[in-house]
């Protein structure tokens, strides 16, 4: 319960933030913290244009995309308290409700039989198709390490009992923030603030939500960002008491979404076509921490 | 009456059916059969709903002459696999009356069909039942050919006929290893009662006997490299058959295995790990030739490879499980695959019945001539998203409980002490996460393509939505699918009585399994109805304010164009391609074209195509076969119709006689 209402709390203020740093780090005066809630609260009373080719799935998959990821979100535990959903092998739960919402924000994009939507939906189905092993073998690893299987277990004996395991955290966390990165199709895969249709993914497939809808979708993709951000933060918490944790919580998700500002700010997107190749890296990072996993277990 | 002779009641009405059939006005003839389909259900479900409630079914008959005794027995296993097909086949005969209302004037041919249907239903229920290997082979190979008659409908088309031949040729190969696997237990043991094999068992080696049975058995169930004859007879069969075909003839390979499994003693590790590398080598092909076919009947049946590659996995896992004495990781992995049977054999009928009604309305099975039927074909767009979801194993729907009990599978053997077997584990784990993601790919593009967007080509009759009856099955698999999803604890105890009936070893479970697994997916059905409680909540938040607001409607956003046109829509290819390209070792693209050559000043219209060939097909089979024949091709001057030529064979075969003869060698 406080994982969710404290995830849901940050994410007003987590998309805030990474414009706040980005206007700084280029210079500009910038929007205030709460300018993206603004937006958001300013969509959700304006009326809404429909495209004349779309159905029905056009008009509920925001509603889907957005129950999916809220859902996604109760899973996740905070230190001590277990998340509102809370069972042996529930990163698997996680992980294909998430990619519920995914199919139906692909569909939805489909539905407006627009030549660039249809580019960003595939575009979105390919690269998270390609991002799942990364993290099933991530938390499938830390699973070994730890002996359990679920969120709330795996994070409570995740130990930095011994040098080796910051390593396994450093990457754990690098991996986490880039799948991070991709679902939420931001910068080294993707430019939110590109111009061109042609070399967007997310932006691309919403071309023609509007009103409420679209409202609903910005608010999803903060909540995704808040998501992955609990859960880096959960991996450094452990079973500290709760006032502890939860400013170092609110640190977590503060330096994330500054991380996420000063990538964005000092990066170029990639090549569409070295996509593919970056994201499968991430992979191979999870197999690197799989077999550091047994190193440390002496299993080998 | 007792079980048996429910039994032989069935087998006493099917001639009965046939002649009713055969002299029925066409019109009538698809309702005869949905009637004796139901009786043969009614009458052969007691008896098998008897076993799994633990009642016994176990009949010999006495010697029947070169036959021997023929022992007719069903346990659970056979239970499950007979309501599975039972459900499926009277769901098909419903949805395929409506399906074949179009084809009344070929009386002859439908009245063969519906007898053939009658016929394929009766042969796979037998098949679950005979435990002769003789009389055994002998339903199996009438279940294989019913099944090719029943393929075969659309006779006059040269790709069906081809497609039927391929189908043919390969269940005889298949039969050919089965027919050696039982020769030889026949020769070692004496007798062709099932139950020597186990006595083979005992005594000699297990790996090689399994892997011929595997072989004729993966045949029938379309593991890779053996698959190849699914992706031409689904798509040239009729939609009903193939719903059948693909949800429970491929299972009666599962089911032939399973029964395998159940003589197994020993040997189980290797075994274990090779069903469970084929089968996900078999998922992972099966799901990444599904995304980039066009043909939707081609693409559905290269995922039925798929998920067969999913439920051999569960197989694999439980015989790993066996090996290394680990009763958990057994009951995880056959539950699985058990499961998984049955929301396979639901939602992949489901998904060919509701693509069937496109192709009865459309006439066509290339999806990139298709688009926008959502307006004309809600319904069947509706049934057709609810397949796709289930299939892709999303929750709320019944493909994420059978998934979720093999990654529970998957989990558990990871904690292994054996470095290889945690390793392998990972990988299955990581290849789960793939299969579920390309089959997410390949079926927002399947639904994307056909039912969304606009209609890219102008078809010659507006498509409407199917009549009644088409429907009617559709909407009742989505209910069982439905409760599956949500009330998995009713079913999960089913399969787990299947696996203590048939595995007696396995009766007792250990005691952290209720508290650990079972109660963990069973869980699963209360958050499933929670997200759609959710999903449903803010819809209506979002509904309600929505009506409070004006809406408008336009065109899709051209991005500054303003002449847009259907053509430019976003295509089925173009959407897979990068995938393709991805993985072009897999599935390689070929390209059919002419090229402009320099003399041409004003070039002719010309035609361009481009197809994905199966890797195994093309690059093995066809491979090997055309060398052959090329082969061959040298010794074409011996047959070359020359009357002189021939009578010189015929004078040079005496002299080799005569000589042989004189000289004493012959």
């Amino acid at each position: 319960m406080l994982s969710f209402i404290l995830v849901i709390l940050v994410s007003f203020v987590f998309t805030g933030v990474v414009i706040r740093t980005k206007s700084i780090a280029s210079g500009r005066k910038g929007p205030g913290i709460m300018q993206p809630m603004k937006d958001i609260y300013r969509l959700f009373r304006k009326g809404a244009v429909y495209s004349e080719t779309t159905s029905i799935i056009f008009q509920i998959a925001p509603t889907i995309y957005f129950s999916s990821v809220v859902m996604a979100i109760m899973v996740l535990p905070f230190g001590h308290t277990r998340g509102l959903i809370s069972f042996n092998g529930d990163f698997i739960f996680f992980a294909y409700v998430l990619a519920l919402g995914k199919f139906f924000s692909i569909i939805a994009a489909l539905d407006t039989g627009s030549s660039f939507e249809g580019m960003g939906a595939s575009r979105e189905a390919l690269f998270s198709m390609l991002v799942e092993p990364a993290f099933f073998i991530l938390i499938g690893s830390l699973g070994i390490l730890t002996g359990y299987t679920s969120f709330h277990e795996i994070f409570m004996t995740f130990h930095f009992s011994t040098y080796i395991t910051y390593a396994i955290g450093v990457l754990v966390t690098f991996v986490l923030a880039m799948i991070c990165m991709i679902e939420n199709s931001r910068m080294p895969v993707d430019d939110p603030k590109t111009h061109l249709e042609l070399t967007m993914i997310h932006e691309v497939m919403i071309l023609d939500n509007s009103g409420f809808d679209l409202g609903l979708i910005l608010q999803t993709t903060n909540l995704k960002f808040a998501m992955y951000g609990a859960l880096i933060a959960n991996l450094f918490m452990g079973n500290l008491v709760w006032y502890f944790t939860i400013p170092l919580f609110f640190m977590f998700q503060f330096l994330f979404a500054i991380t996420v500002g000063i990538l964005e700010s000092f990066s170029a997107r990639f090549r569409m076509s070295h996509n593919a190749q970056f994201i499968l890296v991430l992979s191979s990072i999870s197999l690197l921490v799989f077999f550091v996993i047994l190193m440390i277990m002496n299993k080998f | 009456m007792n079980d048996l002779q429910l039994f032989f009641l069935s087998l006493f009405f099917l001639p009965i059916g046939w002649i009713l059939i055969a002299f029925l006005p066409s019109n009538k003839k698809s309702y005869a059969n949905i009637f004796f389909v139901a009786l043969t259900v009614a009458l052969t479900s007691i008896p098998s709903i008897n076993v799994l409630m633990g009642k016994e079914f176990q009949y010999v008959f006495p010697t029947i002459k070169f036959f021997g005794e023929i022992p007719l027995r069903i346990d659970t296993l056979s239970a499950w696999f007979i309501l599975i097909i039972n459900f499926t086949s009277l769901t098909g005969a419903i949805y395929g009356s409506g399906y074949m209302k179009p084809y009344s004037e070929q009386k002859s041919n439908l009245s063969f069909h519906w007898i053939q249907y009658l016929l394929f239903h009766s042969s796979m229920i037998w098949v679950c039942v005979v435990q002769n290997s003789l009389v055994f082979l002998i339903v199996w190979e009438l279940m294989s050919l019913s099944s090719l008659m029943l393929v075969m409908f659309d006779y006059q088309n040269n790709k069906t006929i081809k497609a039927g031949l391929n189908y043919l040729v390969q269940m005889h190969i298949g039969v050919a290893f089965l027919s050696i696997a039982f020769i030889w237990i026949y020769f070692a043991e004496g007798s062709l009662d099932f139950i020597y094999i186990k006595e083979f068992f005992i005594k000699n080696s297990n790996i090689w006997l399994f892997l011929l049975f595997f072989v004729g058995f993966g045949i029938k169930a379309g593991f890779i490299p053996l698959h190849s004859w699914l992706p031409h007879a689904h798509p040239a069969a009729p939609s009903h058959i193939s719903g059948v075909m693909s949800g429970v003839i491929v299972k009666v390979g599962i089911y032939g295995i399973f029964r395998m499994i159940t003589f197994l003693q020993q040997d189980y590790l290797i075994i274990g790990q090779i069903v469970l590398g084929l089968s996900l080598s078999t998922g992972l092909y099966g799901i990444i030739n599904s995304a980039v076919h066009r043909d939707f009947k081609k693409m559905l049946a290269y995922c039925t490879i798929e998920n067969i590659g999913i439920i051999g996995s569960g197989v694999g896992l439980g015989l790993i499980g066996i090996g290394t004495q680990n009763p958990i990781l057994v009951i995880l992995g056959f539950s699985g695959a058990l499961l998984h049977t049955l929301n396979h054999s639901l939602f992949k009928s489901l998904l060919f019945f509701s693509a069937g009604s496109v192709y009865q309305q459309t006439h066509t099975k290339d999806m990139e001539k298709l688009g926008g039927l959502i307006k004309n074909m809600p319904q069947t767009a509706f049934l057709f998203i609810i397949g796709a979801l289930s299939i892709g194993g999303l929750p709320p729907f019944n493909g994420f409980v059978s998934e979720f009990i093999l990654y529970q599978g998957f989990l558990n053997g990871m904690g292994s002490s054996n470095f290889y077997q945690t390793f392998f584990m990972i990988m299955s784990i990581a290849a789960f996460a793939i299969i579920g993601g390309i089959s997410m790919f390949a079926f927002t593009k399947s639904v994307g393509v056909i039912f969304l967007g606009s209609p890219r080509y102008e078809l010659h009759a507006k498509p409407k939505e199917v009549s009644l009856m088409m429907r009617l099955p559709q909407y009742f698999i989505v209910a069982i699918m439905l409760s599956i999803g949500i009330f998995p604890a009713f079913y999960i105890n089913l399969v787990l009585n299947v696996i203590s009936g048939t595995f007696t070893e396995y009766s007792i479970l250990p005691s952290n399994f209720y508290s650990d697994y079972f109660s963990v997916t069973t869980s699963i059905g209360r958050y499933s109805l929670l997200l759609i409680a959710l999903i449903a909540i803010v819809y209506f938040i979002r509904s309600n304010i929505e009506k409070r607001k004006s809406s408008l409607v336009s065109s899709t956003w051209g991005c500054g164009y303003v002449a847009p046109n259907v053509s430019m829509q976003y295509t089925g290819k173009s959407y897979s391609k990068t995938l393709g390209k991805l993985l072009s070792t897999v599935v390689f693209e070929r390209k059919k074209y002419k090229e402009i050559k320099d003399t041409e000043i004003f070039p002719n219209e010309r035609t361009h195509s481009a197809f994905y060939t199966d890797f195994f097909e093309f690059r093995f089979i066809d491979n090997f076969i055309n060398r052959f024949l090329y082969f061959m091709d040298l010794f074409q001057f011996i047959q070359n119709g020359r009357l002189q030529q021939y009578i010189l064979y015929g004078l040079l075969f005496i002299i080799v006689v005569f000589l042989g003869t004189y000289l004493g060698i012959i």
